[in-house]
């Protein structure tokens, strides 16, 4: 027989990292092997931003002291990457029913480097579909300045990871397909009316102000638009806090749903 | 035989499953040594793959001790994660990558080599391994194919040659060769007879082909979630009355094991 022996890297951080990449990898080659997906991630835009989205700006765009496009369309652009990160997640059902899980679960590495590396690969998704909501709203007239839209690029995976930490929260305790599309449902559609993607929160109050501030999407939606509207008169209609305050909000929040959604999916597929 | 160093130390494990009435593992107490052969039988529903998801660190246990390689499987889950090796008994393959890149992702998750995204980008001696291994089991044609266009017994040899290359210190095999054909089924364990011999591997086998255990060291029979029996073939044979050096003709092991849960469930047919 003749002898090749593999032995493992020694340095436990290079172990950790590609693990992050290998997991993320497996996702994206998933991914553009399966034109469904593909055309689902190019199609999301169309229905939100331009049907969604459009009827929004015919409808509700007058009497408001700021331009409501443009608000709409950093709204949908975090939207986007919240609503197609957390749908990618459910992947991990995928994994679960066909017993891939116990593959990765085995493994000698940390739960979070397997979860971090699925919201990764959940992410080039999300950026496609990103991608086409800005193609979308070229065609609207709607359009960002580039060096705006470089920042809010720069902050799309950070944005990526927080609906990822969110999204693991439900789905990480969800073994079947038909529950985890329910969830995502759950998920996205309070996260959307809530955080303030498409309409205005400045005026919530009660139940729903405390939601809101709960979830890390309205940190995100405030960050990118203090980004975009930073130097203009319209800054203070549209943006609600301190940048410095919602990148905490977004580390504090991600950090939290992180630990737990890691937590109880490791347990939920150990614990029977 | 193994040497004297436990490679598996099981005290008094319990599991009950949540919402079962009864223990599927009701306290059982063994060890496994250093490259040991050691077989795991029992019929279905006896606590085989229970016990060896417990061991393996994939499923949690309600109480008892159990120490892969002197480390427990609960606290230090991850150093017994790095030594250990297994082929599950249902098959855990991703059927939409092909051959190769499943083995990729597990040599990666490994830390064995840096994930590149095409074989031609990976390192040399990770090429060579898989090949080696692949030309073993006899897979190396459809190395390059999805899993979901290989047979089920192609599949299994994929999982083996996925399971052996980290080349683990512990070879956990719940019914590794379900659904393999003769000769697969004997090429596998001439590899793994190999494998044993130059590194010393422990081999942790569960099977419901009691031949597959004719030749290991000892054998732990599960019955209902306890330990029947735990000792060489050879005793197990005369523990039900057979003569190990008969003069006219040898009696199996499949034998004894029939005969010996046939008396433990009180004459019923094993």
């Amino acid at each position: 027989m003749r002898e090749t022996v593999l032995r493992p890297k020694s340095s436990r951080l290079f172990r950790e990292l590609n693990s992050v990449l290998t997991v993320m990898a497996r996702d994206v080659t998933l991914l553009f092997k399966s034109p469904g997906s593909l055309i689902m991630s190019l199609a999301m835009p169309l229905v939100m931003m331009g049907m969604i989205g459009g009827n929004l700006m015919q409808n509700m765009a007058s009497g408001l002291n700021f331009d409501f496009g443009g608000f709409m369309l950093v709204g949908m652009l975090v939207n986007m990457l919240f609503m197609m990160v957390s749908m990618n997640m459910t992947s991990l059902v995928d994994d679960h029913e066909i017993d891939f899980n116990q593959e990765m679960l085995v493994s000698p590495v940390s739960r979070y480097s397997l979860v971090i590396g699925k919201i990764l690969g959940a992410t080039v998704g999300a950026i496609l579909s990103m991608a086409g909501t800005l193609l979308v709203g070229l065609f609207m007239g709607i359009t960002l300045p580039i060096g705006k839209l470089l920042l809010f690029l720069l902050l799309s995976p950070l944005m990526c990871l927080a609906g990822g930490a969110v999204a693991m929260l439900l789905i990480g305790l969800i073994k079947s397909k038909r529950a985890a599309n329910m969830a995502v449902t759950l998920i996205t559609m309070p996260q959307m009316f809530l955080s303030g993607a498409i309409i205005p929160i400045n005026h919530s109050s009660g139940l729903l102000m405390v939601l809101s501030r709960c979830m890390p999407m309205t940190y995100c939606l405030d960050l990118a638009r203090a980004i975009v509207y930073a130097g203009s008169e319209e800054y203070e209609s549209v943006v609600l806090f301190n940048p410095a305050l919602n990148f905490a909000a977004i580390i504090a929040l991600t950090t939290i749903c992180l630990s737990l959604g890691t937590f109880f999916f490791a347990r939920s597929e150990k614990s029977r | 035989m193994g040497s004297e160093k436990k490679a598996i130390e099981v005290e008094g494990l319990v599991k009950r499953y949540k919402g079962a009435k009864g223990q599927a593992v009701d306290g059982i107490s063994f060890d496994v040594r250093q490259g040991e052969f050691f077989a795991f039988l029992g019929p279905n529903g006896a606590g085989k793959t229970t016990t060896i998801s417990i061991l393996t660190t994939t499923l949690s246990k309600t109480s008892g001790q159990v120490r892969i390689a002197g480390f427990d499987v609960e606290k230090e889950a991850r150093r017994v994660r790095e030594r250990i090796g297994i082929i599950f008994q249902q098959p855990s393959l991703d059927p939409n990558l092909t051959a190769e890149e499943n083995i990729r992702f597990h040599a990666c998750l490994y830390g064995l080599c840096g994930y590149r995204p095409s074989f031609k980008l990976m390192p040399a001696a990770y090429r060579q391994k898989v090949m080696e291994l692949a030309e073993v089991v006899g897979i190396q044609d459809a190395l390059f194919r999805p899993i979901k266009k290989l047979s089920g017994g192609m599949q299994r040899k994929l999982e083996i040659v996925r399971s052996l290359i980290h080349t683990p210190e512990l070879l956990f095999l719940d019914e590794p060769t379900q659904g393999l054909d003769a000769m697969s089924r004997r090429s596998l364990w001439e590899y793994i007879d190999e494998t044993r011999r130059r590194y010393g591997t422990t081999v942790f086998l569960t099977t419901h082909y009691i031949d597959e255990a004719e030749n290991v060291d000892r054998v732990c029979v599960v019955n209902k979630g306890k330990i029947a029996a735990c000792c060489p073939p050879e005793e197990m044979k005369k523990a039900v009355g057979f003569d190990p050096t008969p003069k006219v003709c040898l009696p199996s092991l499949e034998d004894a094991y029939v005969a010996f849960l046939s008396r433990m469930n009180g004459g019923a047919s094993a």
